[in-house]
């Protein structure tokens, strides 16, 4: 073996080393609420995730459902945190506040995020907060990227008339202003036609409102013809099928538009190509 | 089966009793009908009577005819239809227990119904607008109601049976809301409330069409057996005698109770106490025979299904008030007054 190859070899070695102490002063985290799982599903390493929200293999609610699987699910209560010893915990603000005071008195630095941003530029912002406290700065900007170019992919989308649309879950539930959703509107050029019914952040509409208010089209997280429980069989109604079969329905799954975060990327292009469906 | 005439185990009613009755049945018919038409003027949407009508007979725009016709319209046949087989139900069981507390939701047919519905649910087996629903429910209602009566006894007395109608009721419930825990469905709480308490809201023909046939053919049973109970007013062997086979009649009435309860439970939750107070009503009107209790019974069930679901509209609220709610706010109290007035035979009849 000669010189030059021990050298290599050295160099390997240290950067082997280096590499190491860098990933071990990355700090572990734990996740109690589905969206921050999205946030450090994306942004952190395998290795870092000590554990994630109960819902977080929900497919109707949790984005990378699939992914989370590989990852240990957490009961939602602080006792199995307190076992698990996480550098970091990180959870939503309307998460249980008492868990969350229990953490910090032992301890545990907890880290609340907003998962009701207000607008598209605190999304990018959490994002960016959240890579810095993983300790993956740069993984931020490639998702904040990415974001930005769906934004700008939406605005190029936006129709000459802007349509009215109704965005509308389960028992008649709708999103008003301030709803991701609506920001997600704001970028296609469509109007939530909640205001004209009378709801202003969200609210629960009657059947008989939402017939009379005519919106141009509603927005529906499921398209299929099947009513797993009363709630979904509202939005299969007759009368709703009438004025909005599925030519007149915007289908974007709620674990799209259920947390702000890096997901809305794709909702934004779901919801041009939605457009683009209904268009023709 | 109709008992001849010499046989007839009641007074032989006079022409005054006869046309008393008459008279109620037709005024409850008129009522009902007048509640119907009330009820397809109420909504979320301010409708004049004329619109109402116009849009009925298919007429006027197509916002309104949706509305009254695809919206308010099944609903108000729910009603009709879910009151009064309820208060057949309970003017049936009165009967055949010989018991003024007898009811379905005192025996727990509706919560154990809800708990059959809610399982086929949970599984994932069906979309709620199958018929494996009202099934499920009416096989639930029919094993609650025939295991009470096992449990409770030939001649259980009215302790007896509301103790055992109390832990049946409870039990039901208890699993209803640990099956939908359970099942992964993030909207439990909502669900929950819905069948615990039931509500009228946003059906559509499809969900009449599930419970219709149900009810009908278990009212038709019902029904059928009237002269049964005024025979076994006058005592069990006294019915015998007469060539009833009490045993077969009890079945019959289960099987007969458990369709229409639980064909009603399965689109509407658990509506309770319609079923209690509806006989009471009429007794006053209509004399005690058990057997002449019953058409009036569903007209007053009808009539008050009818009128709490008008009120649920009306009642100024943020979100939508259930059904089931206002009508236990109403019967509870009902139940009530009546073990009050029975406290002496509660109190002593614990056989």
């Amino acid at each position: 073996m000669n010189a030059a190859a021990l050298r290599a070899l050295a160099l390997l070695g240290a950067l082997l080393a280096a590499g190491a102490a860098l990933a071990a002063e990355r700090p572990s985290v734990a996740s109690t609420n589905v969206c921050t799982d999205q946030m450090v599903m994306t942004l952190s390493d395998a290795a870092q995730i000590k554990g994630l929200s109960p819902y977080s293999r929900d497919p109707s609610q949790s984005w990378l459902a699939a992914e989370a699987h590989r990852f240990k699910r957490l009961s939602g209560g602080a006792e199995d945190l307190m076992m698990l010893r996480p550098d970091l915990v990180v959870s939503g603000s309307y998460d249980k506040r008492a868990t969350r005071e229990m953490l910090q008195q032992q301890g545990v630095k907890v880290v609340t995020f907003n998962v009701m941003p207000d607008s598209l530029d605190e999304v990018k912002q959490q994002i960016r907060k959240m890579a810095a406290l993983l300790g993956h700065p740069d993984r931020a900007e490639l998702e904040v990227a990415r974001l930005d170019a769906a934004i700008a992919r939406a605005r190029a989308a936006v129709a000459p008339r802007a349509l009215r649309v109704l965005p509308l879950w389960r028992r008649g539930w709708v999103s008003g202003q301030g709803s991701l959703i609506s920001l997600l509107f704001a970028e296609v050029g469509l109007i939530n036609a909640a205001s004209d019914l009378g709801v202003a952040s969200g609210g629960y509409a009657s059947l008989e409102a939402i017939v009379k208010s005519k919106p141009d089209l509603i927005l529906v997280a499921d398209g299929a013809d099947y009513a797993e429980d009363e709630g979904t069989a509202l939005l299969l109604h007759p009368a709703l099928q009438r004025f909005y079969p599925a030519t007149k329905r915007i289908v974007i799954p709620e674990r799209l538009t259920v947390c702000g975060g890096v997901m809305l990327a794709d909702a934004l292009d779901l919801l041009v190509a939605e457009l683009t469906r209904i268009a023709r | 089966m109709r008992v001849t005439t010499n046989q007839q185990p009641d007074q032989p009613i006079g022409f005054a009793a006869r046309s008393r009755r008459a008279g109620t049945v037709l005024a409850m018919t008129v009522l009902v009908v007048l509640l119907m038409l009330a009820s397809l003027g109420v909504g979320a949407v301010e409708l004049s009577p004329l619109t109402v009508i116009d849009a009925l007979l298919g007429r006027g725009g197509e916002i309104e005819q949706v509305i009254v016709q695809d919206i308010r319209l099944p609903r108000a046949i729910l009603a009709v239809a879910v009151g009064a087989i309820l208060g057949l139900s309970g003017a049936a069981l009165q009967g055949l227990l010989r018991n003024p507390l007898a009811s379905p939701e005192l025996f727990g047919a509706p919560q154990a119904a809800a708990f059959g519905a809610v399982l086929v649910i949970a599984l994932g087996l069906a979309d709620v607008r199958s018929y494996a629903l009202p099934v499920a429910a009416i096989i639930a209602a029919f094993i609650s109601v025939f295991a009470l009566l096992a449990v409770a006894g030939r001649n259980a007395g009215m302790l007896l049976l509301i103790l055992a109608g109390l832990a049946v009721s409870s039990l039901a419930g208890a699993a209803t809301v640990l099956v939908m825990n359970l099942a992964s469905n993030p909207y439990v709480a909502l669900e929950i409330a819905f069948w615990m308490l039931g509500s009228l809201e946003d059906r559509s023909f499809r969900h009449v069409m599930l419970a219709l046939p149900f009810i009908l053919v278990g009212g038709a049973m019902l029904f059928g057996r009237r002269h049964a109970y005024r025979a076994l007013s006058l005592g069990e062997e006294t019915a015998q005698s007469l060539g009833i086979d009490v045993g077969r009649l009890r079945l019959w009435v289960i099987a007969g109770v458990a369709l229409g309860v639980g064909a009603s439970v399965a689109v509407t939750g658990s509506i309770g106490f319609i079923g209690l107070v509806a006989p009471h009503l009429m007794r006053p009107l209509v004399g005690q025979d058990p057997g002449r209790l019953l058409l009036p019974s569903a007209l007053a069930g009808a009539g008050l299904l009818l009128a709490a679901d008008i009120a649920v509209r009306l009642i100024p609220s943020t979100s939508d008030i259930k059904v089931g709610v206002l009508t236990s706010l109403i019967g509870v109290p009902f139940f009530l007054y009546l073990i009050i007035r029975k406290r002496r035979a509660l109190s002593g009849g614990a056989a």
